[in-house]
């Protein structure tokens, strides 16, 4: 009766839900508005929920001392001086807390909420620096597309980018090019003509590739992000919509239980 | 020269970062900027706002916190001196309740500076949870989800509000979004009630965006640091997102410079082994 009973309201609602969506008339069209209702309500409650769970868990850490029980400290800390600073100004100063009055707006929320998120999410540049400085290696030609399509765009959509990405190539091809000579001094026969000519053809689209960059930037950047960037992330989009359905049909039909552990 | 080049592979991360550190400093700090024409996009979205009639409603949806403040608020900004330039009313909500007051604040502030009126040309409703349900409600009624406003006062005694009952009502429902809100918005603003959308939207999302743009779905799209910059370069107010572009522009440079650093290193070493 435990699985059962749930297993049985999410069916009727899962149904009720589809049928109001194609007959928005009585009595379906106003029981979508009724169950929104309730889940508004319901979304509220969750809230509470969360700040069980939340403060028990670090409590629970305090308690036996386990590791990082200082910060579990800080955070439930914050929580009541949050908490009672928001209601003390409500009921001392008769204002809301988020008035532009208010000292808690002003002085919690403004300086020292804001700036200490800031701060986390701000350390991300740096990570994204030395990620980016280790791991974008060009070792074969699928990470050296990504890599050359990455480059386009980062410098594509900057201003000052066009200025800047024509020597960026340009250097890059260059290198290329000594490479191949460089190569071509070790080999013999057929193998050093190659690399002669690859060498050679490298030399040849400096110029063509300077000159195509410093005029159409821009464009390929806009051509990369509206062109095969959209048509991988429809692709992506259309399997996790196909895949949504498929589970909310399983959990409407009660196929799917995990929900219910 | 082998030597050097093995090096170039392998600098220390703390190196790294005080390049960018520096990088992104001295560009704030000597105020540089960095010219550039406005994408297409943005001005698209700007043009839509700027031929609105006078009086018509934008609702704000603040869907971002302060991690993503640098990118969305000088968005906002500019967008909400656009509105009040034009004399348009606004009404601001949001989903991210954490990330409301930082949309209060700049609503507060640039009212101020344009002499606008709490209740008669701006109101702030503030934050329900419920997301999906809320939308759906605010396209039947919006008493039905805020039947007051943030202060508690009700919907029918604020000028503003008192015509203005759910989507049909809206010219322009704008959301500036760190995360998937904006899907849901398309989903269900658009989707069900033919809302017109413009959605601002960080540099990482804005990428999830683009098929609704091109699909007609949302009819603008200003993204990150150099979308804000672009509406504010339109609104003829360079402000945070003029000066950020500056490091921002630096710091791909010598991204681009360092991965380029790397795979010489990279490669000289793997010629060695």
């Amino acid at each position: 009766m435990k699985r059962e009973v749930p297993l049985f309201i999410t069916f009727i609602t899962g149904i009720l839900i589809i049928i109001a969506l194609f007959i928005p008339h009585k009595p379906f069209g106003q029981l979508q508005t009724t169950f929104n209702d309730w889940l508004i309500i319901v979304g509220g409650f969750t809230m509470i929920l969360g700040l069980d769970s939340l403060l028990l868990h670090n409590w629970e850490k305090i308690k036996r001392k386990k590791e990082g029980w200082l910060s579990a400290a800080f955070l439930i800390a914050s929580f009541f001086i949050t908490l009672f600073w928001g209601f003390g100004e409500g009921i001392f100063f008769h204002r809301n807390p988020f008035d532009a009055s208010a000292t808690f707006l002003r002085y919690f929320y403004t300086y020292i909420f804001v700036p200490l998120q800031s701060t986390m999410f701000s350390l991300l540049a740096f990570f994204i620096a030395s990620a980016a400085y280790r791991a974008f290696r060009a070792k074969d030609p699928n990470s050296t597309l990504l890599l050359s399509a990455a480059a386009l765009v980062m410098l594509g959509r900057v201003p000052g980018g066009q200025a800047v990405a024509p020597w960026i190539f340009a250097f890059v091809l260059l290198l290329l090019a000594y490479y191949f000579f460089n190569e071509s001094k070790k080999t013999s026969g057929t193998q050093q003509t190659v690399y002669i000519i690859l060498a050679i053809i490298t030399l040849i689209l400096i110029y063509p590739v300077f000159y195509i960059l410093l005029h159409y930037l821009n464009g390929i950047a806009d051509w990369i992000m509206n062109i095969p960037q959209m048509a991988a992330k429809r692709g992506i989009w259309i399997g996790i919509s196909l895949g949504g359905i498929a589970m909310s049909l399983r959990i409407i039909f009660g196929i799917e239980k995990t929900y219910l552990r | 020269m082998r030597e050097f080049l093995e090096k170039a592979g392998n600098i220390d991360r703390r190196i790294i970062y005080l390049i960018i550190f520096l990088a992104v400093a001295t560009t704030i700090l000597v105020k540089a900027r960095f010219k550039s024409s406005p994408l297409p996009e943005v001005q698209r979205s700007y043009k839509i706002i700027n031929d609105l009639p006078s009086g018509s409603v934008v609702m704000f949806s603040i869907d971002y916190d302060a991690s993503s403040m640098p990118e969305l608020d000088p968005m906002l900004r500019a967008m909400l001196r656009h509105c009040f330039k034009k004399n348009l009313k606004v009404i601001m909500l949001g989903h991210w309740p954490l990330g409301l007051p930082l949309g209060q604040l700049a609503l507060d502030d640039i009212a101020r500076e344009y002499h606008k009126k709490y209740g008669t040309d701006y109101v702030f409703l503030g934050y329900r949870p419920g997301l999906q349900a809320v939308m759906l409600n605010l396209g039947k009624e919006i008493r039905s989800v805020f039947a007051t406003d943030y202060k508690g006062t009700p919907l029918d005694s604020l000028p503003l509000m008192r015509n203005v009952h759910n989507y049909n009502d809206i010219a322009i429902l704008v959301g500036l979004e760190a995360g998937s809100v904006g899907d849901a918005w398309v989903q269900f603003a658009n989707a069900r009630f033919n809302q017109k959308i413009i959605l601002g939207s960080t540099a990482v999302i804005t990428p999830d965006l683009y098929p609704y743009l091109q699909a007609g779905q949302i009819v603008g799209l200003i993204g990150g640091l150099r979308g804000a910059s672009d509406y504010e370069t339109l609104v003829e107010h360079p402000a945070m997102a003029s000066l950020g572009m500056a490091s921002q522009t630096v710091v791909h440079v010598l991204i681009i410079l360092l991965i380029l650093l790397g795979n010489i290193g990279y490669f000289a070493t793997r010629r060695k082994k």
